[in-house]
């Protein structure tokens, strides 16, 4: 009996170290504290830093855009949360957008994190903030996604009179 | 007899305690840090999964395990033992495979020529061991051998010649090889802790095939050979009904 409790537990144990070095392959974090965070994601108790993310959104909020991501940089560390992201996203946006042209360098890492926003989130991504314009994660893919194409429309002069969101 | 009885117990549970917990362990901590190296810069964690050359000379080397006595796949997997049991089995057998891929993997130059000069060098040994004749003590003291040279040739030779941090002369030596070699002998510069991290590494590795000796229940003095056999299912009968 006490033979078949070795067993049973070596097999337990050493399983689920083996899952941990598969799982440890697969996300290849850089640093003890990403070890700790990636854990914390899977275990489901992850949670962003509240504080640092309202820093960062009243930096967002007085147009300090690089400052303001990282700060939901650091609130986030595992990239873990849809509503950051988003708003991560949403700084991109603000940040290279331009009444003649878009830089469509920060329009392409907007719409890298809005996908990770989107494949975070099990539903639609809907952020209820009066300060923005754009409030679904979907709405703004396709704004950045348009802000990186060429078209005709880019040459008309009419495009000057449009507002940012 | 009840002293012997006793004795005897122990020496099952020991056993037991060895071959289902402690080996599978070591096995997998080999595979965890096999793959390890530590960045230069800011000291960051850079896992390298074992290249497809790896598997095929751990392959070689279990090949070698059995050939020279140091496992007996027919006593860890037989008709006569529990599922429970062939499982374990089979699972530390796995452990052991990649533990060996990884060990590889910690001394073999991640790319470029020495890449492929130490991989070449390591399939050569191992397959003209293949036709050689080994009992597991003289196949245990050539495995320190072998995986001692590649350690000093790679972390000791190789990175010191591109070690940032070294003396003019290793710098210019380095830069010397890479230019003659037309870059060929170019290796990524890694800190210090992975050559301590390969280190230890190295000797979990041969540290777990030692203490496959402990798992042998044959008299020390009459086995010429070691050799990894489980407590058989007879016995573990005869010792939990006691």
């Amino acid at each position: 009996m006490q033979h078949k409790v070795v067993q049973v537990s070596g097999l337990v144990l050493s399983v689920a170290y083996a899952a941990l070095i598969v799982w440890i392959y697969a996300t290849e974090p850089r640093t003890f504290r990403e070890v700790a965070t990636g854990a914390q994601v899977a275990a489901g108790t992850y949670q962003v830093d509240q504080e640092k993310f309202n820093s960062g959104l009243s930096l967002f909020r007085r147009e300090q855009f690089r400052a303001a991501r990282d700060e939901w940089q650091r609130a986030d560390p595992a990239q873990s949360d849809a509503r950051t992201q988003f708003y991560i996203a949403y700084s991109f946006y603000r940040e290279g957008w331009g009444r003649v042209y878009n830089d469509d360098n920060l329009f392409r890492q907007g719409l890298e994190k809005a996908n990770s926003a989107i494949g975070l989130s099990p539903q639609p991504l809907t952020i209820d903030d009066p300060y923005l314009q754009i409030h679904t994660a979907a709405e703004l893919k396709t704004e950045l996604e348009q802000g990186t194409e060429r078209s005709w429309g880019d040459v008309n002069p009419l495009k000057v009179l449009r507002t940012r969101k | 007899m009840n002293k012997d009885l006793a004795a005897d117990r122990n020496r099952l549970r020991n056993q037991a305690l060895l071959s289902f917990v402690v080996l599978p362990m070591i096995f997998l901590t080999v595979a965890l840090l096999g793959g390890l190296r530590v960045n230069v810069e800011g000291g960051a964690f850079v896992f390298i999964p074992p290249p497809l050359v790896t598997l095929v000379l751990a392959v070689l080397l279990l090949l070698l395990f059995v050939r020279g006595g140091l496992l007996q796949p027919r006593a860890w997997v037989a008709n006569h033992n529990t599922p429970l049991t062939n499982s374990i089995n089979i699972w530390t057998l796995i452990a052991l495979f990649f533990a060996s891929a990884q060990a590889f993997n910690s001394v073999l130059p991640e790319r470029g020529l020495l890449h492929w000069l130490f991989s070449f060098f390591f399939l050569w040994t191992l397959w003209n061991n293949q036709f050689s004749q080994f009992d597991a003590r003289r196949l245990l003291r050539s495995l320190v051998v072998l995986f001692g040279t590649a350690f000093v040739l790679k972390h000791v030779l190789v990175a010191s010649l591109y070690a940032p941090e070294g003396t003019w002369l290793q710098r210019l030596t380095g830069t010397l090889v890479q230019g003659v070699t037309l870059g060929t002998l170019d290796a990524p510069a890694f800190g210090p802790a992975t050559g301590y991290i390969s280190f230890f590494t190295l000797a979990l590795y041969i540290t777990g095939l030692l203490l496959i000796t402990f798992g042998s229940n044959q008299p020390a003095d009459t086995s010429q050979s070691l050799v990894l056999t489980r407590p058989t299912e007879a016995e573990i009968l005869i010792v939990d009904s006691a």
